[in-house]
């Protein structure tokens, strides 16, 4: 450290990779969230290809082979579903981590646009899940292609669509605890309505069929009307709810887009 | 063009929360290159305009500026060249000091994270840099969060009440960093309730009382506005004492513990030291033997209870 020798404010270049990479190094840094993502993709996978593997291997006549379209479904409604918990996790933790540690007020205090700050959580925490995410495919793809045995494997396309679809199921459920955990500043009670609404809440409406239309809103509607057809049956949740594609995306882009832009709004305007 | 002479000022600044005003009102100019002190009681509004300054939360009314820039307007700019530690500098427990540092490195800019090591030396963090913060001292996250704000290499720091919680040591430590900031030629302006702390380190001073500046200026000129008091010891007090009683320069004479405490009226220094010469000679002519014959030094915190009491008075 020099004494000062120019009293010229330096013109500001501030380049937002590097706000990015500390955002994975916060998340990457933290045991505990990363370990328990992990158990929950990569870890429930390999638990759950296991088991149907050693099945088939002791018992073929009972079992069928670990792998195929079947198994596919099977394993990919799973990881969906944990998968998408591993996201409310990594996506709280980014929302409300820097508020809840008092971090927020010492980055604020740099000068740093509140905006951008917020900004960075977003591909910060979606390098962290899509790395725990790819992993957990690729044991899923090598499984159910490389163990399809007597059953037909599933297509490059099946497979290209599954992991697109499971790949905007996980990243919707970040977006949303994101935007949630910036908008509350609370990591607890992010996670707690967020698991809520994705276990109880989602399935509870999807089935109640009085409710007509008024389902479309309902984020599970919209992911039910978006898996691939080959593997529909596995991973859809609650009662069927007739919508087009196009009324999916907008509702799930909605949500989205309202999660974020509160969780952006209330960053650049609360008290650090 | 000529930079400003304050690298802060402020016109009146006012915060309320409801219909409570916290920030009433507030003047205030803090000199380039100077220790300066903010001081008042708790509770007085001192976080809250420093909480103003660096964008943590919306004025009510009123402006103000940081280096010369006008804020919340040029807030990016101005911050780029400001360090500030609020309260208790906060951390990620769970990362290491080095880490800490790397996020806040990221948000200002490259040429903060090259300063990382240095930053780190400064503050003598080196050999703990590696740990986690969670297994620091307090004193040892002062220390980090001073590097963290020196990573700005900055113009003007803010510390708000840096000196809480530190031990002796780490007090006297603190203070010839602040010193050694300045003799960078940095300001520093720090917030504090301890009287003592504050004189010892600051240079010139806002006191600050109800939300108000009640009074600024230099340490010198604050202690120098009382009036002069005399400490006199002699062999025979209760002689001395109607010696001085008729002393045209005196106002009045207590005697504490084998002290006579002679104060004079308000009067401009080269008087004073006339009087203290004409004190002392009359003594010696009344034939008293005088042991001790000192100006009592104005303390800042003299000052401080002469003017909050004034405001009691006048309330």
């Amino acid at each position: 450290m020099t004494a000062l020798t120019a009293t010229a404010s330096p013109p500001l270049r501030r380049p937002f990779l590097p706000l990015v990479r500390a955002e994975v190094l916060k998340l990457r840094k933290n045991r505990g969230l990363v370990l328990t993502a992990a158990a929950m993709t990569v870890g429930a996978m390999i638990v759950a290809y296991t088991i149907l593997l050693l099945l088939h291997a002791f018992n073929p006549d009972h079992h069928g082979p670990g792998g195929g379209v079947a198994n596919l479904g099977n394993g990919v409604m799973l990881l969906a579903g944990l998968g998408s918990v591993a996201a409310i996790l990594i996506g709280a933790a980014a929302g409300a981590a820097d508020l809840t540690s008092g971090v927020f007020r010492e980055l604020v205090v740099t000068g740093r646009s509140r905006l951008a700050l917020f900004t960075a959580r977003i591909p910060g925490g979606l390098a962290v899940l899509v790395s725990l995410i790819a992993a957990a495919v690729v044991i899923v793809v090598t499984v159910t292609v490389g163990f399809a045995g007597s059953v037909a494997a599933p297509s490059a396309g099946l497979l290209a669509g599954t992991v697109v679809w499971l790949l905007v199921e996980i990243a919707f459920y970040f977006a949303v605890a994101l935007g949630l955990g910036s908008l509350l500043g609370s990591r607890a009670q992010t996670i707690a309505i967020l698991l809520a609404w994705r276990m109880a809440v989602t399935p509870i409406l999807l089935s109640i069929g009085a409710l007509g239309v008024a389902r479309d809103v309902v984020p599970g509607a919209a992911f039910n009307q978006l898996a691939p057809d080959a593997i529909g049956k596995y991973v859809r949740e609650g009662g069927a709810v007739p919508m087009s594609v196009v009324a999916a995306v907008v509702a799930l882009a909605a949500w989205t887009a309202v999660a974020l832009g509160l969780g952006a709004w209330r960053t650049a305007t609360r008290d650090a | 063009m000529t930079p400003s002479p304050f690298v802060i000022e402020t016109a009146g600044l006012t915060k309320r929360f409801g219909g409570r005003t916290v920030v009433q009102d507030v003047e205030l100019q803090v000199p380039r290159g100077s220790a300066f002190g903010y001081l008042g009681p708790n509770g007085a509004g001192k976080t809250t305009l420093i909480r103003m300054l660096l964008g943590l939360t919306r004025a009510t009314s009123g402006s103000m500026s940081l280096l010369g820039l006008p804020v919340p307007q040029r807030r990016g700019e101005a911050l780029a060249r400001v360090g500030a530690i609020v309260e208790e500098p906060r951390f990620h427990r769970y990362l290491t000091g080095r880490e800490n540092l790397e996020i806040v490195a990221a948000a200002r800019g490259p040429e903060a994270a090259h300063r990382i090591d240095g930053a780190i030396e400064r503050v003598g963090l080196a050999r703990r840099a590696n740990d986690r913060v969670g297994t620091y001292s307090l004193g040892m996250r002062q220390r980090l969060g001073i590097a963290r704000l020196l990573l700005a290499d900055p113009e003007l720091l803010i510390l708000d009440e840096p000196m809480n919680g530190l031990d002796p040591a780490g007090i006297e430590e603190f203070r010839f960093l602040i010193r050694s900031l300045v003799a960078e030629g940095r300001t520093v302006m720090l917030s504090s309730h301890l009287l003592d702390e504050v004189e010892k380190t600051v240079d010139a001073l806002a006191i600050v009382d109800q939300g108000r500046v009640v009074v600024q200026g230099s340490i010198a000129d604050l202690t120098r506005n009382g009036p002069a008091t005399l400490m006199i010891a002699s062999a025979d007090n209760s002689r001395a004492r109607h010696v001085l009683g008729s002393h045209a320069a005196v106002s009045s004479i207590v005697s504490e513990e084998g002290i006579l405490r002679v104060q004079l009226g308000r009067v401009d220094e080269r008087v004073e030291h006339e009087a203290f010469a004409d004190i002392n000679r009359r003594l010696v002519e009344a034939g008293i033997p005088v042991y001790r014959l000192e100006p009592e030094h104005a303390s800042l915190e003299r000052r401080f209870l002469e003017i909050t009491s004034r405001l009691e008075e006048a309330a």
